[in-house]
């Protein structure tokens, strides 16, 4: 049997890991966020929840549900890479003959479908109250944060032990620098457009799940910088240490 | 092993070679500029067939060792190559059975499951896992915890899940390090005569402890190693090394304790029949031996004070301090 079909079937474990570590956190949070703001708004809204307001109700839909995306996506990258360093799981993981950079690359897609299936099932119970809602248009956002933010903690996983705060940090701290110094035309702005395209992702939410379209260029902006620190993690993989 | 010369240096250059150390060292350093150089200039080749032990005090750098040679770290100076491949690569390709010191297997997986995951890991057929999986269990007296998660087992349990899912393959080489660690004493007797029966001409095994006494019994030679150096590589047999001078024994008799005193004049009485005696040489122990059963004593039991590896473990460790 090859070593890369072993892996692959590896994956099944990979998955079963996802769903009971993290898939059941991430639909308990999703769910609870969810329910607790947006079923009193229904309540209070009564039929106008799918009469004339109907833009903002899905406003809100859209702003609640684009949080839950990056919150799923973070909690399903901490620890992917350092988790293993730390608790020292990786010592009989690779003294078999498995490919170290292809097994964390196959496990960072296991979780991409784990954060799409769990979406599915809060958008379905979203498109249950709000049949305006298009599953798919969100389905389609979830992978490219999956990509954009994913691709950037599967980085600082290889780089760091402490991967969750520092992804939230670079995450947070783009969008404070970019408020602060993004409007201006000085070496400081020109210095932040570097940095994590975070901005661009409140306008795609609201096109990619509105619509269904999106800037491309916003969209390429997201995708490349996600998949180059990704690939910059695999070759940190590579090159580094296994151990700490 | 059986017609291995085991200080012989030309034997080890020409013999089918496994794995080479090559003047490696490993210095980590710290985010504040700190280092601590771990390992220095480490120079060992170990051949197939062979059981190599390695033994040094706590710190010593076997631990690093071990990680270098699986490709967990990368050396700062120098090569490891397993079968004329970088370490990591080899390990890619081929696998090796790795007991570490530390267990850390998810503690939230049950006992059967980890080996069935491992198994897979390891590119085992799923036709095969369950019998190799039930094959580990059987041998390592996994049976009543097979259904247990790893959290509810005992340490010792847990090290034989350890070495459960080193032996999981039929590699070319196994590395233990500190195998018997928890272990109690049936189970460490049970891991030796394990080991025997894993010794095999086309396999090489390692093993680091502190118990220098199972490395005596089981390892082929012993590499003693200090603040990250090789110190000495010591044979165990004693075919080949004569006892240093004024070497003490442990005679016990099981009768003519009379006879003792006029045989070994100095020898000292250590209770129930047991007697500590120095002597110049192998030769002269041999030759009282012989005297003091022709008297008609009757000898139970010679065991020398120290081992030889104990003997060198104590030079070499020493000298280097």
């Amino acid at each position: 049997m090859s070593r890369v079909s072993s892996l692959a079937r590896y994956s099944l474990w990979q998955f079963r890991d996802f769903v009971f570590e993290r898939g059941v956190a991430i639909l308990i949070i999703g769910f609870l966020w969810g329910y607790v703001l947006i079923e009193p708004l229904r309540r209070s809204m009564g039929p106008a929840w799918n009469g004339p307001q109907g833009t903002t109700v899905f406003g809100i839909a859209l702003q609640v549900s684009s949080a839950i995306v990056s919150l799923s996506v973070l909690i399903a990258l901490h620890g992917i890479v350092s988790s293993d360093r730390k608790l020292g799981y990786y010592r009989f993981f690779f003294s078999k003959p498995v490919n170290h950079v292809l097994y964390y690359t196959q496990l960072f897609f296991v979780y991409m479908v784990g954060v799409v299936a769990s979406m599915l099932v809060l958008s379905l119970l979203l498109h249950t109250v709000l049949p305006t809602f298009s599953i798919p248009n969100f389905l389609l956002y979830t992978v490219l944060v999956y990509v954009a933010m994913g691709g950037i903690g599967f980085f600082l996983s290889v780089a760091t032990r402490y991967d969750w705060l520092t992804l939230a940090a670079v995450w947070l701290g783009a969008r404070m620098l970019r408020g602060l110094y993004g409007p201006r035309n000085d070496w400081r702005s020109k210095l932040v457009e570097v940095l994590p395209p975070v901005h661009k992702l409140d306008a795609v939410a609201n096109s990619l799940i509105g619509t269904g379209t999106a800037h491309a260029t916003d969209v390429l902006w997201l995708f490349g910088y996600g998949a180059l620190f990704f690939a910059l993690g695999l070759v940190a993989l590579r090159w580094g240490s296994l151990a700490d | 092993m059986a017609g291995m010369p085991a200080t012989d240096d030309a034997y080890y250059r020409t013999a089918a070679l496994v794995i080479e150390f090559r003047n490696v060292g490993k210095i980590y350093k710290s985010l504040l500029g700190n280092s601590v150089k771990a390992v220095e200039e480490f120079s060992l080749t170990v051949i197939d067939g062979e059981i190599l032990g390695i033994a040094g005090p706590n710190g010593a750098g076997k631990t690093t060792l071990i990680a270098m040679m699986l490709g967990y770290l990368r050396p700062t100076a120098g090569t490891v190559e397993i079968n004329g491949l970088p370490a990591r690569q080899y390990v890619e390709r081929n696998g090796i059975g790795y007991l570490s010191e530390l267990i850390a297997i998810n503690p939230k997986w049950h006992a059967e499951t980890a080996l069935v995951r491992f198994a897979t890991l390891a590119g085992i057929s799923r036709s095969e896992i369950r019998q190799r999986v039930g094959y580990v269990i059987d041998l390592l007296g996994l049976d009543e915890h097979r259904n247990k998660k790893v959290k509810a087992l005992s340490k010792g349990n847990l090290q034989r899940l350890g070495l459960a899912q080193a032996l999981l393959r039929d590699e070319r080489i196994l590395v233990l390090d500190e195998p018997t660690h928890g272990l109690d004493p049936v189970w460490t007797q049970r891991f030796r005569d394990v080991v025997e029966e894993l010794r095999r001409p086309d396999r090489t095994i390692l093993i680091a402890s502190h118990n220098l006494d199972e490395l005596q019994r089981l390892a082929d030679r012993v590499a003693i190693i200090d603040r990250g150096r090789l110190q000495r590589v010591v044979s165990t047999g004693y075919e080949n090394t004569a006892p240093a001078a004024g070497t003490r024994y442990r005679v016990t008799l099981a009768s003519g304790h009379d006879l003792v005193r006029a045989v070994f004049p100095q020898a000292e009485d250590a209770g129930r029949g047991e007697y500590d005696v120095t002597v110049r040489s192998i030769e002269d122990l041999n030759a009282a031996l012989a005297d003091l059963i022709g008297r008609g004593a009757l000898v139970a039991s010679v065991v020398p004070e120290r081992s030889v590896l104990e003997q060198q473990f104590r030079e070499a460790v020493g000298e280097s301090q």
